[in-house]
């Protein structure tokens, strides 16, 4: 699965696009997080990654834009292992382990939608950090030999 | 009974023996986390026999600390007047040259990122600082500015001088209100949907001594990866009510970056990390069983940050276990909770501390005089009065969601206001309308009120500290606020005017 940002016109919001996409290329897309309001919309959504590129390239032939979202990185050497940020995250991809080390589980983390630790860390250890659009193929594969390896 | 006392005084340790002990390498060091598994395990008249000395730890943020420095004079000399290191305002509470950095004082620059605790972290580090500096100038002090780099090394004195810290325990935090909140105990999400905690439990030195036998001015600790001393109680020591702090006082040359941590806490401000421990002389059986402290025996109450008073509502009893395992229910519901200060630095200061002493490089001292037992913490004397919402209120103009809009325009003209609040049956708030809305819906062509309605609306409690309401309009830009009770029920409004009329902004 790689995690992308879809972003809508305000035009766009209002058809019934993502479904389309859905029924047309029968794939299952996971919306996790979803943003609308008068200037319009963005989700951001698991995608397989064997239909990445179908996906991407449907939804930009509809106008929509398509990213990686921020995804946070927490500075080890700034983070001293408070726990400020860890009741923020709402899908626990940071965690206290049992040595009272903070974990963060990159693979869990919804990035950009939400970055609800970022401000929050006394230490300004976590930043919000762009993704490189360019790289956007490169992940997907980095994505598909990491499933690879992890299945072998 | 006169026997027993008089055995168990003979079997009683002492300072000195212990530091014998320690010269010789002899020395039974554990933290307090393992005493409490030896005690657990056997039995505290073992852990007694076999134990001289416990360690504690503790790695908090710690706003009530700062940094004495002497800078030594320039020529012409200059009696100073303001100073700033670091584009952050430091004290000059003496004569010419001394000044005191404190912790929570704010770049002017950088606020709310950059600060005292910054600076104390960076001279710490090693790294060079900018100071700069004004004065009125005298015959004696010629000088008037001067702007200069300095590095620890260029100090006289490098001392931190912190007047409380080592809180015994503290409040677990949350949040009632509709909105986030930004305090000292960190970013507190609406509806009680995190809280946050701060203290070490049972590693916290005060809850391994808390009738303060060992601990007392002149009693030798860790502080800030450095030796330092307790030089009496902490400001707002509440010992009676295990709110215990302490005054310390060490060299900041000899300190490291890793237990001394500027800090900065979003929309609150800046602050301190401090890293403290202290050792705890197993004199007596009674020591060896109060050391055995548990996170389970150590409460504190969830205290409602949302509410902007002095006393703030306490929701419930939680233990440091249950704060240590990251949930805790309040109100039927699980709350994600976690811990401000870091509860790995403080094992890791009071294994530090164990290795130092069984490396007969720390010894233990007698404190010269004990810390109080007794004494209380007062509130402030205030000779005027403070104004709440309730007193500003007035009766609100209402209206219901299905009526037309140029009834509510009627309504606004004739009762001359310019927010009608949208109730239910029950008078229930629904939404608010403000004449502006009015007006956009006229010449938009809108006529029903149900498009129009603001239904998100920002709102007062009657118990709500004016400035608190104040503060709430100012950062939403609205000019008024409904008055609702705890069902929603819509009591009055109270708006900027009013506030102004009163405060006189």
């Amino acid at each position: 699965m790689v995690r992308i940002l879809f972003r809508f016109s305000e035009e766009l919001v209002a058809k019934p696009t993502t479904a389309e996409i859905i029924l047309e290329h029968k794939v299952p897309i996971n919306i996790i997080t979803a943003h609308v309001d008068s200037k319009g919309g963005e989700f951001l959504a698991e995608v397989p990654d064997e239909a990445l590129e179908t996906v991407v390239k449907a939804f930009r032939q509809r106008g929509a834009t398509v990213t990686l979202p921020e995804l946070i990185e927490i500075d080890k050497e700034k983070c001293f292992d408070c726990g400020a940020c860890v009741s923020l995250c709402p899908v626990e991809a940071i965690t206290v382990a049992e040595d009272y080390s903070v974990n963060f589980d990159k693979e869990k983390c919804v990035g950009s939608t939400c970055s609800a630790c970022v401000e929050a860390c006394p230490a300004g250890a976590i930043e919000s950090v762009k993704q490189n659009n360019a790289e956007l193929a490169n992940n997907a594969l980095r994505a598909k030999r990491k499933t690879n390896n992890e299945t072998v | 009974m006169e026997a027993l006392k008089l055995s168990s005084k003979k079997n009683n340790r002492t300072i000195e023996k212990i530091n014998q002990k320690i010269r010789t390498g002899d020395v039974q060091v554990l933290t307090s986390e393992e005493m409490k598994k030896l005690v657990e395990s056997s039995s505290v008249e073992v852990a007694f026999k076999e134990v001289d000395v416990v360690t504690t730890g503790t790695f908090g943020a710690m706003c009530s600390s700062g940094a004495i420095i002497n800078v030594g004079h320039s020529d012409p000399p200059i009696k100073i007047e303001r100073a700033w290191i670091n584009d952050v305002e430091v004290c000059h509470p003496g004569a010419a040259v001394d000044l005191y950095v404190g912790a929570t004082a704010m770049s002017q620059m950088q606020p709310f990122e950059y600060g005292g605790g910054h600076v104390i972290e960076d001279l710490v580090r090693g790294k060079e600082v900018e100071l700069r500096t004004t004065s009125y100038g005298t015959d004696c002090y010629p000088r008037t500015q001067i702007k200069t780099s300095l590095t620890k090394d260029d100090l006289n004195q490098f001392y931190l001088l912190n007047f409380r810290n080592c809180y015994q325990r503290y409040a677990c935090a949350v949040n009632s209100r509709d909105e986030t909140i930004y305090t000292y105990m960190g970013k507190l999400l609406p509806q009680l949907r995190n809280a946050t905690f701060s203290g070490a439990g049972e590693l916290n030195p005060l809850m391994n001594d808390p009738d303060y036998e060992t601990i007392g001015i002149g009693t030798r600790i860790f502080l800030g990866g450095a030796q330092g001393y307790i030089i009496g109680e902490g400001t707002q020591h509440d010992p009676k009510n295990l709110n215990g702090t302490l005054m310390v006082r060490g060299n900041c040359k000899n300190m490291l970056p890793d237990f001394l941590k500027g800090a900065a806490f979003a929309h609150y401000g800046t602050t301190l990390y401090v890293g403290l421990g202290v050792p705890i002389p197993i004199l007596n059986e009674g020591l060896a069983k109060k050391t055995a402290i548990r996170d389970e025996e150590i409460f504190t109450n969830v205290v409602d940050y949302g509410v902007p008073r002095r006393d703030r509502p306490e929701l419930k009893k939680v233990n440091y276990k249950e704060l240590k395992s990251g949930a805790i229910t309040v109100n039927g519901k699980r709350v994600r909770v976690s811990s401000l200060s870091s509860l790995k630095k403080a094992r890791d200061i009071a294994g530090t501390l164990k290795s130092w002493i069984e490396n007969g490089s720390f010894y233990l001292t007698s404190p010269v005089e004990r810390l109080p037992r007794d004494s209380v913490f007062k509130p402030m004397r205030q000779t005027e009065g403070t104004p709440f919402v309730a007193s500003v209120m007035q009766a609100a103009v209402t209206c219901y969601e299905n009526e037309e809009i140029r009834a509510i325009a009627e309504r606004i003209v004739t009762r001359s206001v310019n927010h009608i609040i949208v109730v239910d049956d029950g008078n229930r708030l629904g939404g608010i309308v403000t004449s502006w809305d009015i007006t956009r819906a006229m010449a938009e062509g809108k006529t029903a009120l149900a498009d129009i309605v603001t239904r998100r609306v920002v709102t007062a409690k009657p118990d709500e500290p004016l400035e608190a309401a104040s503060r709430k309009m100012a950062q939403h830009n609205i000019s008024a606020l409904p008055v609702i009770d705890a069902e929603r029920k819509v009591l009055g409004i109270v708006t900027a005017e009013d506030v102004s009329r009163l405060l006189g902004r």
